[in-house]
């Protein structure tokens, strides 16, 4: 995608959690979405990668009801899941992660700041 | 009004076609189709040889260029046959036809087109090889196309003499003549004047079997338009001299009120102007984007023609200069904005433009705001000359655009004014800087220089859907640039390129892969399908480092300070993440 996460202010409000925890799983992987014809070198094109479903393991809590494990939906984005990735993933009432590039949009640091002015 | 057209080089080809003042023909849809069919195996010269080679079948021409067409080509080369100004001959619209597999229309869709009757004159349907038809003996046909005529200075009766008729009161194959010139579906408006002076009743003939499709839509004397604040939240709309065209006959109008969103449409009357008592929704100071249709063209009404300002309201309300359409992302399923403007008075620069001021918005042009940085990094007196404070609250932006028959370069002025697309709880929505929430502090010089970019190029739609960082090089500097695909060439090859450019102080940026290799990217701090600006290299003892920084002026890989986006790579790392070089030669 190459557009800049979108604003937390704008994601917060609809994360249902908030977790630092790392893909121990990938289950599932969509069917891939249709190509962006692009000349070569373009960047920004909008390609993006198939959809996954993970299953996290939580490390810590920072937002929602204390879980140990989610099994959650990654959408059509700009990036995708291994075993191992980590860091911290905001995830929907329907458990979408949120946020253009998954647990990369934001810092911890940024999201205790959205956080806390929220409350 | 010029189309818009992606490909540079094909948008320079187009334009030289529009001046020649001539129709495409076979030679030209040829050279047209090596520009989109160009690709990594078949450049644009070796393509335009290959499809010239004697012997070549236009099956074989068309699958050639078939074969190299992107999506985005595709529609540069529907632009030219639904919307391009110059006429194109049957066969070679044919041809061009076939290659987006679209089945040639017939050029003359009617066998036996009725002719058209006013007291004293007929005229035959058809006007392929001009206007024919029957009056009295000796008299000579006045005509005025009605079309093209809102654009000039001119009233419904200021006709042209075109031809006189035979004895017998035939004319036959009579035209009109330089700008009126007639083009498919053209409305000409004709009488006959008379030996003893008087005149037959006029007839207004729509122009049929010149071309296959109507490709001229209807022209809007934007000038003509007067808006006033009549109270009650009402604008009263009328054409302020009656006794010329706002547009032609029939013609749709379509005004969005740039404030609120809403939308209200029009049919032009037969004398070229609004219905008595015409009015919108809205209040002084309210600007209202204009597009037209004549019920063949921009029907949807996608393309305005500029702006109309009421008079009156608070200065911040005054549109001074029309503003580039929102991206598509941006509109809601109405087709109406979602966000709205703010006028931003900060200074053009503060201590001179530098990478650090290029902020990418939330639009996918990373390629933009990758050059731009690696520009204010390389050659910041490039940016200082190329945009302009007015004094009176716009900007003048100067790009560069290269006639590729002389291989000079031209330069391209674009007026802006600083209304801004902003979020609701402030801050600007696309390309910004610093202090992006303070409309009186924030350093406009980058946000401006990407809104000329949008204006220049169609809209920020147009601009917000991927490209080169080497296509803005060329735009912004007027010098050729290139691009190294990495995966071709050794470490060495690539640290010598950037090592010349940086000590030259020529632009230079990277982009990632961004297809299939997405998880590569999750966690490296380094993000796919993305361009980056190179603003140097390091070396330590044997390990050489590539300097990049991330056009959003955050988000890099660990361990590299402050998170301002700027950080190094070793160079083994640099190529195996990074896909393309983008350098000024």
């Amino acid at each position: 995608m190459a557009k800049p996460p979108e604003p937390i202010e704008d994601v917060i409000p609809n994360a249902q959690w908030v977790v630092d925890a790392e893909v121990t799983e990938v289950i599932a992987t969509g069917s891939q979405p249709q190509k962006v014809e692009a000349k070569p070198g373009a960047t920004s094109t909008g390609q993006k990668t198939a959809a996954q479903t993970v299953k996290l393991k939580v490390k810590r809590v920072l937002h929602g009801e204390q879980v140990s494990e989610l099994t959650v939906e990654k959408p059509e984005a700009g990036y995708a899941l291994a075993k191992g990735n980590h860091g911290p993933f905001l995830i929907d009432s329907t458990k979408t992660i949120l946020g253009r590039y998954g647990p990369d949009s934001y810092s911890f640091e940024r999201i205790e700041a959205a956080l806390a002015s929220k409350r | 009004m010029p189309v818009s057209i992606n490909d540079r080089r094909l948008s320079t080809l187009y334009t030289s076609y529009e001046r020649s003042s001539k129709p495409i023909g076979k030679d030209q849809a040829l050279e047209i189709l090596s520009h989109l069919g160009d690709s990594a195996r078949w450049g644009q010269a070796k393509l335009a040889d290959q499809l010239k080679k004697p012997g070549m079948t236009p099956e074989q021409q068309i699958a050639l260029a078939k074969d190299g067409i992107t999506a985005n080509e595709k529609k540069d080369l529907e632009t030219i046959l639904d919307k391009g100004g110059v006429p194109l001959e049957a066969g070679a619209r044919a041809f061009l036809e076939q290659v987006l597999g679209r089945t040639p229309s017939p050029v003359n869709p009617t066998p036996n087109p009725a002719a058209v009757t006013a007291n004293g004159i007929s005229v035959n349907g058809g006007q392929a090889n001009g206007l024919s038809g029957t009056t009295k003996a000796g008299a000579t046909i006045e005509a005025i196309n009605i079309s093209t005529a809102p654009g000039g200075r001119l009233h419904m009766d200021d006709t042209m003499v075109i031809g006189k008729a035979d004895a017998n009161g035939n004319f036959d194959k009579v035209n009109l003549t330089g700008e009126q010139k007639l083009r498919e579906g053209d409305l000409v408006r004709m009488r006959a004047r008379y030996a003893d002076g008087t005149t037959s009743d006029w007839v207004t003939v729509k122009a049929t079997g010149i071309e296959a499709k109507d490709g001229r839509n209807a022209v809007v004397a934007l000038f003509r338009i007067g808006a006033a604040d009549a109270g009650n939240g009402k604008i009263d709309v009328s054409n302020i001299n009656a006794s010329r065209q706002v547009s032609e006959p029939g013609a749709k109008l379509q005004f969005t009120n740039n404030r609120t969103g809403e939308k209200a449409q029009v049919t032009i009357t037969a004398e070229g102007g609004f219905p008595a008592g015409f009015q919108l929704n809205g209040k002084a100071g309210d600007s209202f984007a204009v597009a037209a249709s004549d019920g063949t063209n921009n029907t949807a009404f996608t393309e305005t023609v500029g702006n109309v300002t009421v008079p009156g309201g608070t200065p911040g309300n005054v549109d001074l200069v029309p503003d580039p359409a929102l991206h598509k992302d941006e509109l809601d399923s109405a087709g109406k904005p979602k966000f709205n403007k703010v006028r931003f008075t900060g200074p053009l620069f503060i201590d001179g433009p530098k990478a650090d001021d290029v902020r990418q918005g939330q639009i996918g042009n990373c390629y933009f705001p990758a050059a731009m940085a690696a520009i204010a990094k390389a050659n910041p007196d490039a940016i200082t000359n190329m945009v302009k404070d007015n004094g009176d609250g716009t900007y003048t932006v100067t790009f560069k655009e290269k006639d590729w028959a002389t291989g000079r370069s031209k330069d391209v002025p674009v007026k802006v004014d600083g209304d801004l697309y902003a979020r609701s709880y402030g801050g600007a929505l696309y390309g910004h800087s610093t202090n992006s929430s303070d409309p009186k502090k924030m350093e406009l010089w980058f946000p401006l220089v990407e809104k000329a970019y949008a204006q220049w190029k169609g809209s920020y739609d147009t601009i917000g859907n991927g490209g080169h960082v080497s296509d803005v090089f060329e735009d912004v500097l007027g010098v050729d640039a290139s691009y190294m695909s990495l995966g071709y060439g050794g470490v060495d090859k690539v640290w010598n390129q950037i090592v010349s450019n940086v000590d030259a102080n020529k632009a230079v940026g990277a982009g990632t892969y961004g297809e299939d290799r997405e998880a590569l990217y999750t966690n490296s701090g380094v993000y796919a399908n993305h361009a980056y600006s190179i603003l140097g290299y390091e070396k330590s003892g044997t390990e050489r480092f590539v300097v990049l920084r991330n056009p959003w002026g955050e988000s890099e890989p660990a361990g590299n300070g402050a998170n301002d986006g700027v950080f190094k790579l070793k160079l083994e790392d640099f190529t195996k993440l990074y896909q393309s070089l983008y350098f000024q030669n």
